[in-house]
Order: C-alpha cells, then structure tokens, then sequence
C-alpha cells in the first residue's frame, strides 16, 4: 500500500463509503481466508470435495494477503460497513472475541454442540467460544515452543533446559566449548509488533502472572511482571540473546537458526518443516522442547495462536455457510493439512497420533503435548487494543530507554486509562 | 471527518457519543502524539533536505555524463518505480543484522540498524532518500536539459568558471523545479507509512512512530473511529498549511497561477 493509498483508505472509512460490492449468486458461497504459504494450499481441492457432497452449491475462495494486520483491516471495514461480499471467514483467534462482541459474526451455537468442539484443543476452544456462544470452529493450531541444536546440547551431554537460567547456562558451556563467535544463544521475537506480545506473555506466564487477571485486573501482579521484562532486556545485556533481537519477527529470527548460527530459538511449529527440508544446514540436528519457566513460576507454557472459521451475520445463505465451516473444521479437511508439504497443524488431537501424519511431521506427537499444556492470550473483545497499548512499553523496556518497572506502570497505567473510557 | 473526530465513536463496544473537543484535549496531553509530530517533522526535514541536495548533485552529473546515460537513467527510474512495500522488505533484507550487506560492507560489524531506538530513525530515512531522491534528480534533470547550450557558451566567452555558471545560471533557472520537487517531496513526507510500517512497526519504543502509523494504528487496529478521525484531522491541517505555504512561494516565484 503507498502512502496516499493509506490515507485514502482511511477518507474512505471516515466517509463510510466502502459499500457492498455486487451481491454473489445465489448459492455462491464466499469464502475470504489468508493466503496459505508453503509449498501446497490445500484449500482448493477441499473446496471442490465440498461441491461434489453439496450440489448446487459453489464456493468462491478469495485469498488476502498474508499480513494479519492487513486481514484484520479489511475484515473491519466490511463488516462494519454490513458487507454481505463474503460469507465465511478465516480469522485469527485473537479477532474472535472482538468480532462477536461487535456483532459481526454469525452465531453458531445452534448448529454447533459442545460434543463437537469436543475433539479440538481445550485452548482452541477456549478461544472459539464466549459469553458462553460458539463464533467460530477452530481449523488450525499454533503453539509457541523452543528449538534446540540437539547436536550441540548432546555433546555436551545436556537436555533440553527447564528454567531460563538452565538455558542461559547451557549457552555458556556450548559456546565456550564450540569457540565459535557467530554462534549465537537464543533468538526470539522482540520486534515492536503482535510477536513481541506474544513473546512477554509466555515469560509473564513462567514467571506465575499473566497480563489481564481471571477478576479482569490488568497486570495483576506488577512485581512479577517487572522481573520478566527484566529477565528478557537481561538476555540482551548478558549477550545470550543477539542486541537485534529488539528488530526480530518470526522469519528474521527462524532464518539464523535455520543457518545453524544460534543455538535456541523460540518459534511456532511450521518452523520445524523448514528445519527439516532437504538440504537444510539443520536437517536432523533440531530437537523440540517447551518454553522454559522461571524459579517460582509455571514451566513450559507456551502461548497458543492460529485461524478459526467463522461465518458473517449479513450471509445469505447460512445453512449452506455453516455447513462449510463445519466440513472444513471436520476430521477429513484437517486430514488434509497434514500432507506432505503443506506447513498447517491441524486442532484435531486425535490426528496428532495418526500414522501418516506424523511420517509426514514427526514434531507432532510432542507438540501435540506442548499444544495442550499451552495458554491462548487474554480471550477478550479489547485485546487487540490492549496489545497494542503495551507493545511501546515492552519495546522501550528491551532497547533501555525505560527501566522494566517503568514500562510495566506506564503499560498498566494506559491499559488502566484505556479500558475505563470503554466500559 | 472533522464531525466523527468529535465523537467518541467505537462500533465494536457499540460506543457511538459526543465528545467535542474531548480527542483534541486529550492530544495535546499525549506524550505519544508529541513524539509523533517529532518524529515526522524529523524525518520530513532531515529526508527531504537530503533528497533534494543529492538528486541535484545527480542531475548536475547526469548532464555531464556522456555514455551510460541511458543506463543511468533506467537504475533511477527502477528504484523510484519499485512499489514501497518492495523497497521496505528489500532495506530488510539489506539492514539484517548479520546477514545484511550494509553491515557485511562496514566489516561485518553486527549493527543493530531497524532494533536501536537511535538507529533506527537514520535507518528508514536511508531508505527513503534511496526510493525517492530519483524523482528529484528526473525532475531536474528534465530542467537542466532544457537550458540552450549557448547559454553556457556565451558565460564561457565572458570567462565564467564552472562553480560561477552553477551559481549564476544553472540554479537560478532551476529554482522554480526545486520548489515543485520541495512541495512533493514536503507533503509526501509529512504522510510517511510504509517503511516504517514494514520494517519497524513505529519501534522500537515507538522512535518511527509518524503520525500516519499512530493514525492508523488508532483507526484499524483498535477501531476508536473518532480518536483516529481526530489524528486525520490534524495530519490534514499540518499538511495543508504547509502546502498553502509553499503554493504562496510558488506564486511569488511566478510558477503557480
């Protein structure tokens, strides 16, 4: 998008122009959903499955781009604007809550029955229902874990860390022992973005707090949280964690690692697919492990993400966009996501134990018990806005322009701020 | 706009009320607006200033320049035609910590260019002079070509030497192509987006955050419609004012009708 286009967008809103664009077919079905990387996009051809076991009726897929940030606003400008254009949506699980308090999406409780969210991933559904509705039926699963060189912890003869002090330890040892200066410790998230969020709640959570309490409290515990802001900026100042991690995102930090130059990285499951490729300087070397905890704290949680199928309120024909969520979030479709080359982790555990799945993924068996100790981030309709609230802070923490308790009242203070203007 | 930036208006929460000049009040209080407007007023001047002074030194040696021109003149125009978001994931790439060429050329020293908050502003402003110094170049270059080459010659005969024909003729008769490039370059500035979008997501600390992203950020990653609406408001005044400044130059110097 050029600048002028943005600002331009951003007339077209104000003016509340963005309209319908011209009504689908009758029995056309919409479906609008992030494009898939990787290799292979099993959309297309579980689509047509669709079409053959219901006739008469054509679904039309049109991908967005890649970008959440991108999805999330053209979802918001057609929704609000009442856009009956699209009938089924994938949305990424942070955008449930929001869009169902909103009134945008199609409640799908009486089609749905508990029985069968049954089979998902208990933070899956965690994250598909509430005020007690089902919004959306979970299609794939993420969880953020840690990536070891199991090579270079196993002739040293360590395990995978438990603690964060355990790994900053063992990247002591290794380094000393490989006396390689380009080799670094661990990489992560710590970009001003979504990631960098992500990335704080899991320390929040190894350390027994967490951003937003049961009794909705923001940042109930201010002592706790400090210590792990303080812990991730200590990662940087103790040269465990390279100084440009403050400018990591997912891939920036998948690549290193990918290259065989850092021990540690935390990351989500498709990376391990691009570990494992042919020709991969890791191939073989890569072992998988839960997120350390810190002492007092809870180990191994890590934080869960990924894409839920929804339906939009305005549909025109419900009974048959229902129908495709529920096809595409059954048992057969999320088959499809384990094949060979398609880089989606399905929500379905049973599928985590099925035989072809895991010779195409062999990571599966164990995240599939990362997936169920893991946590989703706040389930609520202001998360989005509190996400970005605090990214600022938590950012200015990790580059040392404001002290970790700095940041953590200022970031409590503007949450605080924001939250009672809404209620 | 002016009449949604006088609501609080957030169609998620259902929240739709009057609140005046609430958002304004509440602007001139936020830290996080000033360190906008800093921002953008820091990267409008110090990114304009340079593209200005090194598309005129291109221009100078293009006008000098005998074969290659062509080539030249092609690499200008790619770079300028090459979609902003393409240039934003090619800087990247180039700024990659250890991977990046800029800091394989400086020696390999690992700098932290898009993740230091002191850095990171210098980094994008780089960027931009890349995309967009062309434009000024181009522009002037088509200027300089049209200047009659007795011109040149007739100063020659009076004995002019190459620093006074530049003083004395050629940025003279460039003088009304610069001010048109200035209040391009101004406005476009002043609007600043995907660069910092892309690379740094107006991080760290919020040291590339313009008033565009903070705009954006308000509109449509947490939907406060009427917040939002009230920032558009002001990143609209301070760009028409400063069109309005430069159209009044122009029309002194003759250029606007």
């Amino acid at each position: 998008m050029s600048r002028g286009a943005a600002l331009l967008l951003v007339l077209a809103a104000l003016a509340g122009c963005a309209g319908p664009p011209p009504d689908p077919a009758p029995a056309t079905i919409v479906f609008k959903h992030a494009k898939i990387l990787g290799p292979l996009d099993p959309i297309p051809g579980l689509l047509r499955e669709f079409e053959r076991r219901h006739p008469g009726v054509t679904v039309r897929s049109e991908p967005l781009t890649w970008t959440s940030d991108e999805q999330h606003q053209f979802f918001v400008i057609n929704l609000d604007g009442g856009s009956p254009a699209f009938d089924v949506l994938l949305l990424d699980v942070i955008w449930v809550p929001e869009f169902a308090q909103a009134g945008w999406l199609l409640d799908l409780s009486p089609w749905v029955t508990r029985e069968e969210l049954a089979p998902h991933f208990p933070a899956a559904v965690a994250a598909a229902t509430w005020g007690g509705r089902v919004w959306g039926l979970p299609w794939n699963m993420n969880v953020g874990v840690l990536y070891y060189r199991s090579d270079l912890l196993a002739r040293r003869g360590l395990g995978p860390p438990r603690t964060w002090e355990e790994l900053v330890e063992q990247v002591a040892l290794i380094r000393a022992a490989e006396r390689d200066p380009k080799l670094d410790g661990v990489l992560w998230q710590g970009k001003q973005y979504e990631g960098l969020v992500v990335n704080t709640l899991e320390h929040f959570w190894g350390e027994g707090t967490t951003l937003l309490g049961d009794d909705d409290r923001v940042l109930p515990d201010p002592g706790r949280a400090t210590a792990a802001l303080a812990f991730m900026r200590g990662l940087i100042d103790r040269g465990v964690s390279p100084g440009w991690v403050t400018a990591g995102d997912e891939e920036l930090t998948r690549r290193p690692f990918g290259d065989g130059r850092a021990i540690f990285v935390r990351s989500w499951p498709y990376a391990l697919d691009l570990f494992e490729a042919p020709g991969s300087p890791v191939r073989g070397k890569v072992g998988i492990a839960a997120l350390p905890g810190h002492p007092g704290g809870a180990a191994g949680i890590g934080a869960t993400g990924g894409f839920h199928l929804a339906v939009n309120r305005r549909t025109r024909h419900p009974d048959a966009a229902v129908a495709l969520v529920r096809f595409l979030a059954g048992e057969h479709a999320q088959r499809a996501l384990t094949a060979p080359g398609v880089a989606l982790y399905p929500t379905r555990e049973a599928l985590y134990q099925d035989a072809d799945a895991v010779r195409a993924h062999p990571g599966m068996p164990r995240f599939h018990d990362l997936a169920l100790a893991a946590h989703p981030r706040p389930v609520t309709p202001y998360y989005l806005m509190m996400s970005t609230a605090v990214q600022p802070e938590f950012s200015a923490a990790l580059v040392g322009v404001k002290r970790p308790e700095r940041a953590i009242a200022d970031a409590g203070r503007s949450l605080r701020h924001m939250l009672e203007n809404l209620r | 706009m002016l009449w949604l930036s006088l609501q609080q208006r957030i169609p998620i929460f259902r929240i739709a009320r009057f609140v005046g000049l609430g958002h304004y009040a509440f602007l001139a209080g936020d830290a996080r607006f000033w360190n906008a407007v800093r921002v953008t007023l820091t990267f409008t001047l110090v990114s304009v200033a340079l593209e200005l002074a090194l598309g005129l030194a291109v221009a100078l040696a293009l006008q000098r320049q005998g074969a290659g021109r062509r080539l030249a003149l092609s690499l200008l125009l790619l770079a300028w035609a090459l979609p902003s978001v393409v240039t934003a994931k090619l800087f990247e790439w180039l700024y990659h910590p250890s991977a990046g060429l800029v800091n394989v050329l400086l020696g390999g020293h690992a700098v932290n260019w898009l993740g230091d908050p002191r850095l990171a502003l210098p980094a994008l402003i780089a960027a931009d002079v890349w995309r967009t110094m062309p434009f000024v170049a181009l522009l002037c270059y088509a200027r300089l070509l049209t200047i009659p080459p007795e011109v040149y010659e007739a100063a020659r005969v009076d004995g002019a030497g190459r620093l006074a024909m530049l003083g004395s003729i050629t940025l003279p008769l460039l003088r009304s192509v610069l001010l048109i490039a200035l209040l391009f370059r101004t406005l476009d500035a002043l609007r600043a987006f995907d660069l910092m979008y892309v690379l740094t997501g107006g991080g760290p600390a919020n040291a590339t955050e313009t008033l565009t992203v903070y705009a954006y950020r308000s509109l449509f990653q947490t939907l406060q419609l009427g917040f939002g609406a009230a920032l558009g408001v002001v990143i609209f005044a301070l760009v028409m004012a400063v069109a309005w400044g430069y159209l009044a130059a122009l029309r002194r110097e003759g250029v606007a009708a």
